[in-house]
C-alpha cells in the first residue's frame, strides 16, 4: 500500500498573553480540498505533535466558515489570511500558522480585534435613522453608486489589512484602512450623507487618514478585494475639502 | 474611549506633504539645472556661484525658502519614520519596497545635506574644492547616492503627493502618474549624475 500522504503544520503556540511562545509541528492525514480550519479541527480531535508528544488542542477562532465573518484571520505562511478559505492544496508546506501581530494575543492563534470595532465607533460607521416620530422613507440611492458602494460594504473587520499595514503598529495610533473605508461607504449613502461631517472630522485627528503611508499593502491583503486605496485617495480629497471649508468658516 | 482632539495633526501632515514639493522639490530641480553650469568649466562655474552668492539678501532667502522648510520636513519626517514598521520581508510588493526606500532615502538625504551644506558654506565653495572632494572614492559615493536618493525621495513623494491631495484616486490614474514619475526620475537623475561628472 502506498504511504499515507500527510500535511505538515508548524504552529506558533502561546498559552496566554504573558506566556512564552513556542513552535509545535503537526502532521495531518491528507485529504483533497481541505482548508486550514478543517486541519485545525483534526488537531483538536487528536492533539499529538509530529514527534508523537501529547499536547493541548490549538486555540483559534472561526464562525461562518465562508469568509464573511472575519473571525478566523491569522498569519498563514507569514501573511494575514482567512483560515476558512485558505485551501491546503494551494499552500506551500510546512504550513506556518501564527497569530496576527497587530492585535493583543488571547491564546495560540486567537487575538482580540476589539480595537477595530472601537475605530468603527470613532468614525461613526453607521447611519442614525431613529427619530421620535416616523421619519418616512429616505432618499433613493443611485444605482451607479450602489454598485461600487456594495464592494465597500463587504468588509468583515477581519484585520488582514491592519496586519499588512506598516503604519499600524504599537508606535502609531493609525486606525488603518478598514474604518476609513467605512466612512466612504456610509458617506456614499444618501441618508448617511446627512451626517457626513461626523465621519470626516475624526479622520483629521491623530490616527486618522493622514497617517497612511501609501504602501498600498492593504488593498493587496484584503480577502474581500475591497478597493481600499481608492477609498483612501477619495477620502483624502474629501477630508482636504472638509478641513479647508471648516477652517474658512471659523 | 479617549478621542483626544489633536486639531493640528492633519494640518502638520498636509504641510509636510506640501513642503516636499513647494519649495523643497522645486529647489532641488532648480539646483540640478543650475549645476549644469559646471560643464562650462571651473572659471564659469565659480563665476555663477559668485553671482548667486552676491544676490542681495541671499542668506534670508536661503533661510526662508530652503533651510527652514527642509528642517521642518526633515524633523517631522523623522517622526514619521519612527511611527512606521516595515514588513517588506513578509509583504514583498513593489510599493511596499518603495515605502521603506522612501524612508531610508529621506534619512540619508538629511545626513547628506548636512555634510553638503557644511562643505559648501563653511569650508570652501568653488569648483576645485568640490573637484578634490569628489576625487576621493568615498566622497564620490556620498554625493552620487545623495543625489540619487534625494531625487528618488522627491519623485516618489510626488507620486504620493497626488494621492494625499486627492488628485489620483483610482488605481489606473495612480499607475499613469507613476509612469510619469519614472520618467521624471530618469530625467533628473541623468542631470544629477552629469553634474557630478562635470567635476571629475
Ligand atoms: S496604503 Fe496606507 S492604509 Fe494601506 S497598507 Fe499602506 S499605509 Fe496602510
Ligand atoms: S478591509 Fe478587507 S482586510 Fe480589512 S478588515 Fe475589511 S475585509 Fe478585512
Ligand atoms: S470563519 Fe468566518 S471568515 Fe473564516
Amino acid at each position: 500500500m502506498a504511504e499515507q500522504k500527510t500535511i505538515r503544520f508548524k504552529i506558533r503556540r502561546q498559552d496566554g498573553p504573558d506566556k512564552p511562545s513556542r513552535w509545535e509541528e503537526f502532521d495531518i492525514p491528507y485529504r483533497e480540498k481541505l482548508n486550514v480550519i478543517s486541519c485545525l479541527m483534526e488537531i483538536q480531535k487528536n492533539p499529538i505533535t509530529a514527534a508523537g508528544a501529547k499536547t493541548t488542542p490549538v486555540v483559534w477562532e472561526c464562525n461562518c466558515l465562508e469568509e464573511v465573518c472575519g473571525a478566523c484571520a491569522m498569519q498563514i505562511n507569514g501573511q494575514g489570511k482567512q483560515a476558512c478559505s485558505a485551501l491546503i492544496d494551494k499552500l506551500t508546506q510546512p504550513i506556518v500558522l501564527e497569530p496576527l501581530t497587530k492585535f493583543p494575543l488571547v491564546r495560540d492563534l486567537m487575538v482580540d480585534r476589539q480595537i477595530m470595532f472601537d475605530h468603527l465607533k470613532t468614525v461613526h460607521a453607521w447611519i442614525p435613522i431613529d427619530g421620535t416620530y416616523n421619519l418616512g422613507s429616505g432618499p433613493r440611492m443611485p444605482e451607479v453608486t450602489r454598485q461600487w458602494a456594495y464592494e465597500l460594504s463587504k468588509c468583515m473587520t477581519c484585520g488582514c489589512c491592519m496586519e499588512a499595514c506598516p503604519q499600524v503598529n504599537a508606535r502609531s495610533k493609525f486606525m488603518g484602512p478598514s474604518a476609513i473605508n467605512q466612512v466612504r461607504l456610509f458617506n456614499a449613502h444618501p441618508t448617511g450623507a446627512m451626517n457626513k461631517h461626523e465621519r470626516l472630522a475624526p479622520l483629521l485627528d491623530e490616527g486618522g487618514i493622514a497617517d497612511c503611508g501609501n504602501s498600498q499593502n492593504c488593498v493587496r491583503a484584503c480577502p474581500k478585494d475591497i478597493p481600499l486605496t481608492t477609498s483612501l485617495a477619495d477620502l483624502n480629497r474629501e477630508t482636504n475639502k472638509f478641513a479647508l471649508d471648516r477652517w474658512l468658516r471659523k | 474611549m479617549s478621542t483626544t482632539q489633536k486639531p493640528y495633526h492633519f494640518l502638520i501632515r498636509r504641510a509636510h506633504s506640501l513642503l516636499g514639493l513647494v519649495p523643497i522639490g522645486l529647489f532641488l530641480t532648480f539646483h540640478m539645472f543650475l549645476n549644469l553650469t559646471a560643464h562650462g568649466g571651473a572659471e564659469f562655474y565659480d563665476k555663477v556661484i559668485g553671482t548667486m552668492q552676491s544676490v542681495p539678501g541671499i542668506f534670508i532667502i536661503e533661510l526662508v525658502v530652503i533651510f527652514i522648510p527642509i528642517a521642518i520636513h526633515a524633523i517631522y519626517g523623522t517622526w514619521v519614520v519612527y511611527t512606521g514598521q516595515s514588513n517588506v520581508l513578509r509583504y514583498k510588493y513593489a510599493r511596499n519596497w518603495f515605502y521603506i526606500i522612501q524612508r531610508i532615502s529621506g534619512l540619508y538625504t538629511v545626513v547628506f545635506i548636512i555634510i553638503h551644506v557644511y562643505l559648501m558654506r563653511f569650508v570652501e565653495a568653488n569648483f576645485s574644492a568640490l573637484s578634490a572632494f569628489l576625487s576621493q572614492p568615498l566622497g564620490l559615493i556620498l554625493y552620487a547616492l545623495g543625489i540619487l536618493f534625494a531625487i528618488f525621495h522627491f519623485v516618489n513623494g510626488l507620486w504620493a503627493f497626488a494621492i494625499t491631495w486627492g488628485l489620483t484616486i483610482g488605481p489606473h490614474s495612480q499607475k499613469i502618474w507613476m509612469y510619469a514619475m519614472v520618467l521624471v526620475f530618469i530625467f533628473l537623475s541623468a542631470i544629477g549624475l552629469a553634474n557630478i561628472a562635470a567635476f571629475l
